[in-house]
């Protein structure tokens, strides 16, 4: 009886692995830079993406008519690209802050339909910025 | 105070590795003395490692911004339930607290176990002192809680408490986690006692049990209050984001869920006895792990701490513990062997093994899909991540073959169950099940997730219906009591039983409530004053937009009316907070949306305040309406009171 029971965890294994496998396959969101990017996403159109840099200064413009689109510009090492989200931002988004966009490109502008701010790093901020008001050398 | 907590650090330090050298002596040489003497220095070292989190709280609470982790994670405005809280909010205080609730067992273990498990103890007492000692050794070392502000000026106030953490649940919330986390330190002490004295009998298993128990308990009603949290705070309505720092917490979870479930054939039939051994070691090792992929910022997470040189030390650990427990394994691998096999499919032991195979898949699935990033970029050298669609696509149908196992469970009979009996047993919950199904699709149940899981629960809940029934039954004809004295006396004759079947009902509770999320609808929508959004049979229209200024922070507030088929039912206020405003620097001034939440048991409101475009009063904002979410907690609570009935002492023979 043990040597049944064998076989059907091991098939059972195999079936996960193979499930896996599938799993992975559908779901695969390559984490790209601009430049990778640019290559990649004429291979594969309508393929999503995950993208990370900073905010660009100045670059946040919310649309005159629809609050809810907002437009602005990646910087990822001296590298530039537009990035649109049609969503309620997050409230750690502003210019300057490091965040990871997911989503599709079409060559010029990279259509986001999820947008994660890094802020945990950003909390334990410089101790100088707790000394308001006293003398700072 | 600080100095005097870093001094009393040092010396447990010092304390414990003596311990270790004691219990080393004693094992060697059979002489009393030394153990009793490292049973004293082990109770020393988590004596002083209590004074020394009281005095971190006592600096935290006299706001002495001279150390630095109080200028850091508090400021004069923290209330004090928030100053509390602070111990965890950050790196170092978090990883001496780690250490705190470790002591606290210890000393449970150590004063209980006094003068029993003679040939165990020694190696428990090692084992522990080798935990603390990693964790001394780092709040020494690498992240020490006491080390003086490096400021060559005055901080007349701290940074302050992220606002995020300062609210109810995140006070109860790491600490509960933690109580799971640490606590399986114990079974996992006694599985390496039990190795190396080769000590194999089930005693070591008795007396671990209520621990695990416990510890299971923790742990998983921790991972629910995270999931309360972040659906009450977060505001991207849910309570579940396959987040890394979540699936670790998930890991140990799972593999300690299926090695409660094998004790049982272990204290019954003496067999697995390997088999649950691995089961600890592994429980054990990914809770470090998990505390690695916390710390170590591997992959990204709304969790991490920041990146820290904590990960390489915390990877060490996991690789240390690997060794120590596939040596032990193999060498007293002689002594593990079951002397009994298995008869049958249809069994309850071989229901057992199944739902062991199942929750161990479902702890891989969850460990490839968190882990896929970095291995990709091993072997591939891009980093591909998966993303929580990956994890429902995969994780739901198994854990529906588990929801189908914990019905069958109860209907199956030790050794071998016969066919007659099978079908007899099964008709009838499939049966019903198949009604609530019909009932359901009428009512506009649809999809084949929802409709195969709203099978399996219906057929869960009958099986264990009737199982009470039966029992109920029993009792009412042979001692002719009334239905609630023979349900009460039922349950206490057989606690652990009787309680594992209500927290079965629990889970299916909850799975009840993820059915909900299919049927999730959202909005988002920009409205100026009395403009309104129309969503399922709700009109919701913005009253009036206001601004008030707080103690500690700045809001705009939203007043919502919410009307079902044209009746007012409820306002919902939501705001958008802004914290630190006086703060000249405005990127220290931190936003914050505040939800507001209209909660019924069918469906909840769920509105998120997104902007507000003050020169034209536009607000924007978005609209959930979350089904059943509601279940899901109250599934918890199920779990809650069926754990804590199962755990429940027998009442000890001497007062009879």
């Amino acid at each position: 009886m043990n040597k049944k029971f064998s076989i059907v965890i091991i098939v059972f294994s195999l079936l996960l692995i193979i499930w896996l496998g599938m799993g992975v396959g559908d779901n695969e969101l390559p984490y790209v830079t601009i430049d990778e990017l640019s290559e990649d996403y004429s291979n594969k159109p309508g393929k999503r993406f995950r993208i990370g840099g900073i905010v660009y200064q100045g670059s946040v413009i919310v649309d005159e008519k629809d609050p809810l689109l907002t437009n602005f510009i990646l910087e990822q090492e001296k590298k530039f690209m537009k990035v649109s989200y049609h969503q309620i931002l997050p409230d750690m988004f502003k210019d300057g802050s490091e965040v990871i966009v997911e989503g599709i490109f079409d060559g010029e502008v990279f259509f986001a339909d999820n947008l994660m701010t890094k802020c945990a790093s950003k909390y334990e901020g410089d101790l100088r910025d707790a000394a308001q008001g006293s003398e700072k050398i | 105070m600080p100095i005097f907590g870093d001094l009393t650090l040092s010396i447990s330090l010092g304390l414990s590795l003596i311990t270790i050298v004691l219990s080393i002596i004693y094992i060697v040489t059979k002489d009393k003395r030394f153990f009793f003497t490292s049973e004293r220095t082990i109770l020393s070292v988590c004596f002083l490692v209590f004074l020394s989190t009281f005095s971190l709280f006592s600096s935290l609470l006299n706001s002495d911004f001279n150390v630095d982790y109080v200028a850091r994670y508090s400021s004069i405005e923290t209330p004090i339930i928030y100053k509390f809280t602070a111990i965890w909010a950050g790196q170092s205080g978090s990883l001496l607290f780690w250490l705190f609730i470790l002591s606290g067992y210890v000393a449970l273990v150590v004063i209980q176990n006094k003068n029993k498990h003679q040939k165990l103890m020694p190696f428990v007492i090692i084992t522990l002192s080798s935990i603390q000692l990693f964790f001394l050794i780092l709040v020494n070392f690498v992240a020490n809680p006491f080390i003086p502000a490096e400021a060559n000026f005055v901080i007349e106030n701290g940074l302050g408490l992220n606002p995020l953490l300062q609210n109810p649940t995140m006070a109860i919330h790491p600490p509960i986690l933690y109580l799971g986390y640490v606590g399986f330190s114990v079974p996992f002490a006694f599985a390496i006692a039990a190795l190396c004295s080769k000590e194999l009998n089930t005693s070591w298993l008795q007396t671990i049990r209520r621990w695990t128990l416990f510890t299971w308990l923790a742990l998983g009603i921790g991972i629910l209050l995270g999931g309360w949290w972040a659906y009450n705070e977060l505001g991207w309505g849910g309570y579940w984001a396959w987040d890394p720092v979540e699936n670790a917490s998930l890991m140990p979870w799972l593999t300690a869920t299926a090695f409660i479930h094998s004790i049982i054939i272990q204290e019954k039939k003496n067999m697995l006895k390997m088999w649950n051994m691995i089961l600890i070691l592994i429980t054990f090792t990914l809770c470090i792990f998990g505390t690695f992929l916390t710390r170590s910022g591997i992959v990204s997470s709304v969790h991490s701490f920041t990146a820290s040189s904590l990960g390489p030390i915390f990877l060490a650990f996991v690789f240390l513990i690997l060794f120590v427990c596939i040596y032990l394994l193999i060498t007293r691998s002689k002594y593990l062997k079951s002397e009994k096999k298995l008869e049958s499919f249809a069994s309850r032991e071989s229901g057992f093994l199944f739902n062991n195979v199942i929750f161990v898949s479902i702890c891989f699935a969850v460990f490839w899909g968190t882990m896929f990033p970095v291995f990709s970029e091993a072997f591939t050298g891009s980093q591909i991540t998966v993303g929580p669609p990956f994890f429902n696509q995969i994780i739901i149908p198994i854990s529906l073959i588990l929801l189908f196992l914990s019905g069958i469970g109860p209907l199956l009979a030790w050794r071998k169950t016969s066919k007659e009996s099978l079908v007899r047993n099964f008709s009838i919950p499939s049966i019903l099940g198949l009604v609530v199904v019909l009932i359901g699709i009428l009512m506009g149940l649809i999809g084949l997730y929802p409709i195969i899981t709203t099978f399996l629960c219906a057929f869960v809940f009958f099986t264990i219906v009737i199982e009470f029934w039966r029992g109920i039954k029993v009792r009412n004809n042979k001692y002719n009591e009334n239905i609630m004295i023979a349900l009460l006396n039922m349950i206490n004759k057989n606690r652990s039983r009787y309680g594992g079947y209500i927290v079965h009902l629990g889970i299916v509770i909850m799975f009840i409530g993820f059915i909900g999320k299919a049927f999730d609808i959202e909005k988002e929508s920009s409205l100026r004053i009395g403009e309104s959004i129309f969503l399922s049979n709700y009109k919701i229209t913005l009253l009036n937009l206001r601004e008030s200024e707080r103690p500690n922070h700045y809001a705009w507030i939203a007043d919502l009316e919410v009307e079902k088929d044209g009746k007012i039912i409820s306002t919902l206020v939501p705001e958008k907070r802004v914290y630190f405003h006086k703060n000249e620097t405005p990127d220290r001034r931190q936003p914050h949306s505040e939800l507001s939440i209209f909660s019924t048991w069918r469906e909840d409101i769920y509105s998120i305040f997104g902007g507000i475009d003050t020169e034209k009063d536009l607000l924007s904002i978005k609209i959930m309406i979350n089904r059943l979410v509601k279940l899901v907690w109250l599934g918890g609570y199920f779990v809650l009171f069926g754990t804590v009935i199962a755990l429940w002492p027998k009442k000890s023979l001497k007062r009879i």
